[in-house]
């Protein structure tokens, strides 16, 4: 049995998360998830921020949740290493292996492009899972409403007709 | 692409001295300490890794109907949070950061999003996570993610904001039922509880991580 925690003990503490995050005791503003990207994107290229007027509206969120990805990134290297033991080295997930095709190729294509539109996506509407779906359904916000369900829908049309109904290996 | 010359901000900065620029907006604003926004992303990618919720078959499984444990558990953090969130404000203890209903933008950038996170199996929360535990495929995802970064930076004035279109205000749920908002925020909280536990579980298994557990 592989070593987990059940959702709806992730989901409590998730919650606990994020109020701590939103009350003014912790840091007083929604999780977010996508902004960091094209800030980072602007710091790797050295943008200058008064010709592209898009990454002063990001440094104040796009800084908090570049060092909030540091922390991701070391919580999630430590958890795999030590308690879930799940840290590996891998291209291809086992089930698009079982429900796409077992080339290497197609999966890092498939990534790149969709890596590419994911944050184009997410930044056209203003936020992502995390700080649409969770924090901004949280607030019951109708923005965030309106983009849940908007991405559900594509979410399960893709998963019908981009993956093969049957195990294919 | 070949004649792109990027206008370049400070030409003797490394992309180092920019990434602790980074760390002085932290510093510099009022959403809590270098630290403490430091730990809230290892509690974050800490909970994503230990409930496997990152995992392609948790995600595109979800996508393909196969998996329920992501839904189920977004549901269960939102309907909690949504209660606890409400008597915060109420209570001066929270704000409300509420995102604008842009339309054009929410349902574009909506259905690129769905297409893109079935495809990949990460959203940009659990994707670093599952980087930080060796999958290859997803950094490479991420690169592309940079790039459309950089795409959406590039083109925002002239393009993107177009795109996205006016905003149609802040609203929120409470707001549209005036006199009531209380109970409006109990009923949505509880809803969305009693969803997250009544949705089917379903599990598309990943029978190569089992078996290298043992």
């Amino acid at each position: 049995m592989t070593n987990r925690l059940p959702w709806w003990v992730g989901g409590i503490l998730m919650s606990g998360l994020l109020l701590l995050t939103f009350s003014i005791y912790g840091a007083d503003r929604p999780i977010g998830a996508s902004t960091y990207v094209p800030y980072a994107a602007s710091l790797i290229f050295n943008l200058d921020p008064s010709t592209y007027s898009y990454i002063n509206h990001i440094k104040a969120p796009g800084s908090w949740e570049g060092v909030m990805l540091l922390g991701v990134l070391f919580g999630g290297f430590i958890t795999s290493v030590f308690i879930t033991k799940t840290f590996r080295i891998m291209i291809l997930p086992t089930a698009w292996k079982m429900y796409k095709n077992s080339s290497i190729l197609s999966r890092v294509f498939w990534s790149f492009i969709s890596g590419f539109f994911m944050i184009i996506g997410a930044r056209l509407a203003g936020g992502c899972t995390s700080g649409h779906f969770m924090s901004g359904m949280s607030q019951m916000a109708i923005s965030a409403m309106i983009f849940g369900a908007v991405v559900m829908l594509s979410l399960i049309l893709t998963g019908k007709y981009f993956y093969s109904k049957e195990k294919v290996a | 692409m070949a004649n792109v010359v990027f206008v370049i901000n400070d030409e003797n900065a490394t992309v180092v001295d920019r990434a602790f620029k980074m760390v002085e907006n932290v510093i510099h604003g009022d959403h809590g300490s270098v630290a403490l926004v430091f730990l809230i992303g290892v509690i974050f990618g800490g909970i994503i890794q230990y409930t496997r919720v990152d995992k392609f078959e948790k995600i595109a499984g979800f996508a393909m109907l196969k998996d329920t444990i992501v839904p189920k558990m977004l549901f269960m953090t939102v309907g909690l949070t949504s209660i606890g969130l409400y008597f915060m404000i109420d209570a001066g203890m929270a704000h409300y950061h509420v995102k604008p209903i842009i339309l054009q933008g929410l349902v574009i950038g909506g259905i690129l999003f769905g297409v893109s996170m079935a495809i990949l199996g990460k959203c940009p929360g659990t994707g670093p996570v599952s980087i930080a535990e060796g999958r290859i495929d997803v950094l490479i995802g991420a690169i592309g993610g940079l790039l459309g970064g950089l795409v959406f930076t590039l083109y925002y004035d002239n393009f993107f904001k177009w795109l996205m279109g006016d905003s149609l205000g802040k609203t929120i749920l409470p707001n549209l039922f005036e006199g009531h908002e209380d109970l409006t925020t109990l009923i949505f909280g509880i809803a969305l509880v009693i969803i997250s536990i009544a949705i089917p579980k379903i599990e598309l298994e990943d029978k190569e991580e089992t078996k290298n557990q043992g």
